[in-house]
């Protein structure tokens, strides 16, 4: 570790740790210190220790709400990284109108969320909906989707799956960086596309795939809008995502108490998976520098 | 422990310093000299364009007092919690449901309650209209009146030769009339009937009724007619286990599942009430009679429907629910609490608001609905027809009970946790309404606390 | 890590058959090309939905099954809803927040990735991961407190809060950038660095002359997330901003809808309009998807 290193190291960290310190820490105590109050916007707090905590225990809701977001998170990650991922190679070749094919690729990524739903309220229709339309005429058989209790949360996995592009921009821009001598060396010795694929795409491509897969699980457990917008929580409390409830408990009864513990036991929970995700990654994450530091 | 310091420690620890130097909130500031007032509130551009020709002819008939809008076109509720914490409310809005009481019992709102005797426009209010959270404590009114009613598509109707639903409510149909009659306006692909062979129950052209189940203000007019009611005198125990109330809720399934005369989920490709909205399915045909409020009449006015509106059926006595409205309040703090309530009395006053005669909002004042004069100061326009005196003025004026989310204590947490999942699982038809009910009961009689105090004015 | 190697091994085989690949490269092509199409159906849908909604009356947009042709088409849903508001300004505003946003998040965010990335000092990975449980956390808690800071700094209803934490690595949610550009550092070879340390070069040199030239299709992203973040953001503006001559775009759509109403056409018109700068920038950009030659001329 060299002197100069150090200095220069911590200056150019400088903005990232002071916006930290000041816009992100603060509000995050005083948020801890709700979650050990009875305060509802408006009143008075007193301090009731860790009764929110303990309460939580005893709410179906909490729990209910954990588990959708639990299975919605392993649902739409894995199949998120995959579908951009291909995409992503897809749109790394020479092809004409390259510039379109992305945009249009990316496109579902920009309507916004309100002509969104609509679209997807015709697409699970049971009637006449796109999905089962094409079900009815494969032969098989069809779904309630979002309507019923069991099909809602996949389908709105499915629904996300659609909004890939972010995923995508990010693997295509890690594509560009796998250097091409690689391939050539490959190409050397015999190896066709998919000897490419395993043994220089996706090794080199380790960086990105951790990076998108930490940003996807700690994105999807805090996933809000589609529950808000499209499903409002049900049918029948199926798609209670948990940060919908925080939202639910904050503002539409003001017990900023309450939710804020439910907040901090779900910070516990990502910083927990997270931190497994990292340990885990020294297994199967290649940087240039690994060996060096 | 003092709101303020908790505040204090996250302040500290994200400002140093800074925080020690605390501004403090409160009112819609205002510079010395001239008054200054901030009126916070939502809707759509077309609301908009209303409320800010109000607010002008305030500050011309007021002057010296200047109204800053706070326009907040959704999420309302996260921005009105924020305000309040940090102490940055206005001084006159709009307030939702779920909110308003916690607010007045919290200190936040003002008692209106010895301002109103000034102003003849708020004490001549229909009883259901104040929002009482004690004796002689009046934190607001419902912003509008609002009403839910029978709209059907006249031509649907004529096709299938169903008589017009009745437009006042001594002679409105019986719950069997209008099973009867959804079975001649729905139609499958093949114009074949619910009740003839060969009917396609997965291909239906033409639902003859739509009625929400979900939504509270939908059935509790019903629930009343059957003699039930959501909760007991006290407001302390559930009774949607009661036979009557049962009934009600199975009657709405069996027109799904057993009529096959109502969509069910996602049937019209609709969440929530408005997607599409009552004008476009009664346009389209879709559905032949739609269960909705009164401020559907803007839209089916806009998009020209060939509707007509009818009250609703009854079980015993005919009943409606009413005063479907979050509250308008002044806010605690105001620093012109005068003026806020000046501005308070003329918010919702049809004389200068132009919503009343474009039909989206009912006025609160009971002389709309009972001196001729001024009933046709708002109903005599193009934008209302005909029938509209029996089947909206004077039923709501003689028929109508309250919506129970202004009623009943602690409503939005009993509607979110528990009720609103029974209702959709009875929506679902998977189970007998009864099975549903019976389960869900004791758990929302575990979670009520009363009903809100009423009162003479 | 050591999947590198693997390259190597294969290098025994020799031959090299590039003389047989002509004919699968043809199928091949011709596959790419209907894997494109088929890709592009569902994923163009969205769109075209949006556009013929914003063409379509009310009445015919909810019409079951759907239609796709407008009838008549409603130009006049466009002219009407970019005049219902004044979106001129709204517009203005939003650019202005969007384009300091991006400055000020691509420069901090970019030399904070490169201290994590490639300089090596005490304490460096704990302070990142503290940085990256700024995002952990749910944000629905921490809007009040967040509020009242800004309050006591007596910058409500100024573009304050919505710009100045970006100078500060985008604070909270800005994380992930400084996260993702660290990656892609991270896969630049090092030899790079020490070489310029050599000639005596400062980190900052290096960062400005060896890392940031190399970064390009990351820097792109970081660029294009966060204008797409800032153009979209909706509770930001709605919470802090008062005068509604500050208001921004996503503001202006929101009143489109309403508690009772929502003028379908106008909204789907409108969010039509306020994409299309979006999508025109993510066309342009794109093109910075291509390989670095220059990563590939160093390492040879």
């Amino acid at each position: 570790m060299r002197r100069f290193e150090a200095r220069w190291g911590v200056l150019m960290a400088l903005p990232a740790i002071l916006g930290f310190v000041i816009f992100t820490v603060g509000p995050m105590i005083a948020s801890f210190f709700f979650s050990l109050t009875d305060w509802q916007v408006g009143g008075q707090p007193s301090f009731v220790g860790l009764d929110n905590y303990t309460a939580l225990a005893d709410d179906a809701l909490f729990w209910k709400s954990l588990s959708a977001t639990t299975y919605y998170t392993l649902g739409a990650v894995p199949l998120t990284l995959l579908v951009s991922f291909a995409v992503a190679m897809l749109l790394n070749q020479k092809v004409r109108g390259l510039a379109l094919w992305r945009t249009i690729f990316y496109l579902p990524t920009l309507v916004p969320a309100i002509a969104n739903v609509v679209l997807w309220i015709w697409i699970f229709n049971p009637d006449f909906g796109l999905l089962n339309s094409l079900l009815r005429q494969a032969g098989l058989p069809t779904s309630q989707w979002v309507y019923s209790e069991e099909m809602a949360v996949p389908s709105l996995i499915i629904m996300s799956t659609w909004g890939f592009g972010n995923t995508m921009v990010i693997f295509l821009a890690g594509l560009q960086g796998v250097p091409r001598h690689l391939y050539e060396a490959v190409s050397i010795d015999g190896g066709g596309p998919w000897r490419r694929f395993w043994h220089v795409t996706l090794p080199m491509m380790t960086p990105t795939i951790f990076y998108n897969l930490v940003v996807g699980v700690v994105g999807t457990f805090q996933v809000f809008t589609q529950a808000y917008v499209m499903t409002e929580g049900g049918p029948n409390q199926a798609t209670l995502f948990y940060v919908y409830y925080i939202f639910r408990k904050a503002f539409t009864e003001s017990e900023m108490g309450y939710a804020s513990a439910l907040a901090w036991v779900l910070f516990m929970i990502i910083m927990v998976v997270t931190f497994l995700m990292f340990r885990n990654a020294r297994r199967w994450v290649y940087y240039e520098m690994a060996g060096a530091r | 422990m003092k709101r303020r310091d908790l505040f204090r420690i996250g302040g500290l620890a994200a400002l140093g310093a800074a925080a020690a130097a605390c501004g403090g909130g409160g009112g819609g500031g205002g510079s010395k000299g001239s008054t200054q007032l901030q009126f916070m509130y939502w809707g759509s551009t077309f609301e908009k364009a209303a409320v800010e020709k109000m607010l002008r002819q305030y500050e011309q008939k007021n002057a010296g007092v200047d109204v800053k809008p706070l326009f907040t076109p959704d999420e309302y509720d996260v921005k009105l919690n924020t305000l309040v914490a940090s102490g940055r409310v206005p001084d006159v809005g709009y307030v939702p449901m779920s909110m308003s009481y916690r607010l007045a019992e919290q200190g936040t709102l003002v008692n209106l309650f010895p301002y109103v005797k000034k102003y003849p426009q708020l004490a001549g209010c229909l009883p259901d209209a104040y929002l009482w959270y004690g004796q002689d404590k009046l934190h607001g009114l419902a912003t509008a009146n609002e009403v839910m009613l029978l709209w059907y598509a006249k031509d649907a109707l004529a096709e299938a030769g169903v008589a017009a639903p009745p437009a006042d409510a001594a002679s409105a149909w019986t719950w069997d009339q209008l099973v009867e009659n959804a079975y001649k306006l729905t139609v499958d692909q093949n114009g074949k009937h619910p009740d003839e062979s060969g009917f396609d129950p997965k291909q239906i052209r033409q639902f003859g009724i739509s009625s929400s189940i979900t939504y509270g203000a939908a059935w509790y007019g019903f629930l009343r007619s059957n003699g039930a009611d959501f909760a007991d005198e006290a407001g302390k125990r559930c009774l949607l286990d009661t036979p009557e109330a049962i009934k009600v809720f199975q009657n709405l399934q069996d027109l799904i599942y057993k009529h096959r005369v109502m969509p069910g989920p996602g049937q019209l490709a609709a969440t929530g009430d408005d997607v599409p909205g009552t004008n476009v399915l009664l346009k389209t045909k879709r559905v032949a009679m739609v269960v909705d409020g009164h401020w559907s009449l803007l839209d089916m006015n806009q998009s020209k429907v060939n509707y007509g509106i009818g009250v609703l059926p009854k079980y015993g006595e005919p009943f409606t629910t009413t005063q479907v409205a979050g509250a308008s309040a002044v806010f605690a703090g105001s620093k012109h609490v005068e003026e806020a309530v000046e501005l308070f009395a003329f918010h919702n006053d049809p004389r200068y608001v132009d919503l009343f005669q474009q039909g989206l909002w009912m006025p609160q004042e009971k002389r709309y609905y009972e001196d001729q004069a001024s009933v046709d100061a708002w109903t005599r326009n193009a934008a209302h027809p005909p029938e509209f005196r029996t089947a909206v003025v004077d039923y709501t004026r003689g028929h109508g009970v309250p919506d129970l989310r202004n009623r009943l204590k602690n409503m939005s947490a009993v509607s979110s946790d528990v009720l609103t999942p029974a209702l959709q699982e009875i929506e679902s038809g998977k189970r007998p309404a009864a099975d549903v009910l019976k389960e869900a009961t004791p758990k929302i009689t575990a979670m009520l606390q009363g009903w809100h105090h009423t009162q003479e004015i | 890590m050591t999947a590198l190697a693997t390259p190597e091994k294969t290098r025994a085989r020799g031959v090299a058959p590039t003389a047989g690949l002509r004919r699968p490269r043809r199928y091949g092509r011709a596959l790419l090309y209907v894997a494109l199409l088929l890709g592009a159906i569902p994923t163009i849908l969205p769109f075209v939905w949006l556009v013929r909604s914003a063409l379509m009356t009310d009445t015919q947009m909810f019409v079951a099954p759907p239609e796709w042709i407008p009838d008549p088409f409603q130009w006049s849903n466009f002219g009407e809803a970019l005049t219902a508001q004044p979106f001129g300004l709204y517009l203005l505003n939003t650019v202005i927040i969007a384009v300091v946003c991006v400055i000020g998040t691509v420069f901090t965010c970019s030399v904070a990735a490169f201290s994590f990335a490639r300089l090596r000092w005490k304490g460096r990975n704990v302070v990142f991961a503290l940085l990256l449980t700024g995002v952990m956390l749910p944000y629905a808690v921490t809007i009040i407190p967040t509020f009242v800071m800004w309050q006591e700094l007596g910058a409500i209803d100024t573009f304050v809060p919505l710009t100045v934490p970006a100078w500060f690595a985008g604070a909270g949610g800005g994380v992930f950038n400084v996260f993702l550009l660290r990656q892609f550092f991270l896969t630049i070879p090092f030899e790079l660095d020490e070489a310029a340390y050599i000639d005596g070069a400062s980190p900052w040199r290096v960062y400005w002359t060896v890392v940031m030239p190399l970064s390009r299709p990351a820097i792109v992203v970081v660029t294009i997330f966060t204008f797409i973040g800032t153009w979209n953001d909706f509770l930001g503006p709605l919470l802090y901003l008062q005068d509604e001559s500050k208001y921004t775009l996503s503001l202006g759509l929101a009143s489109f809808q309403s508690v009772f109403i929502t003028q379908w056409g106008y909204l789907m018109a409108a969010s039509a309009a306020v994409i299309a700068p979006i999508v025109a920038l993510f066309f342009f950009l794109q093109r910075y998807f291509i390989e670095g030659v220059t990563l590939t001329g160093i390492k040879n």
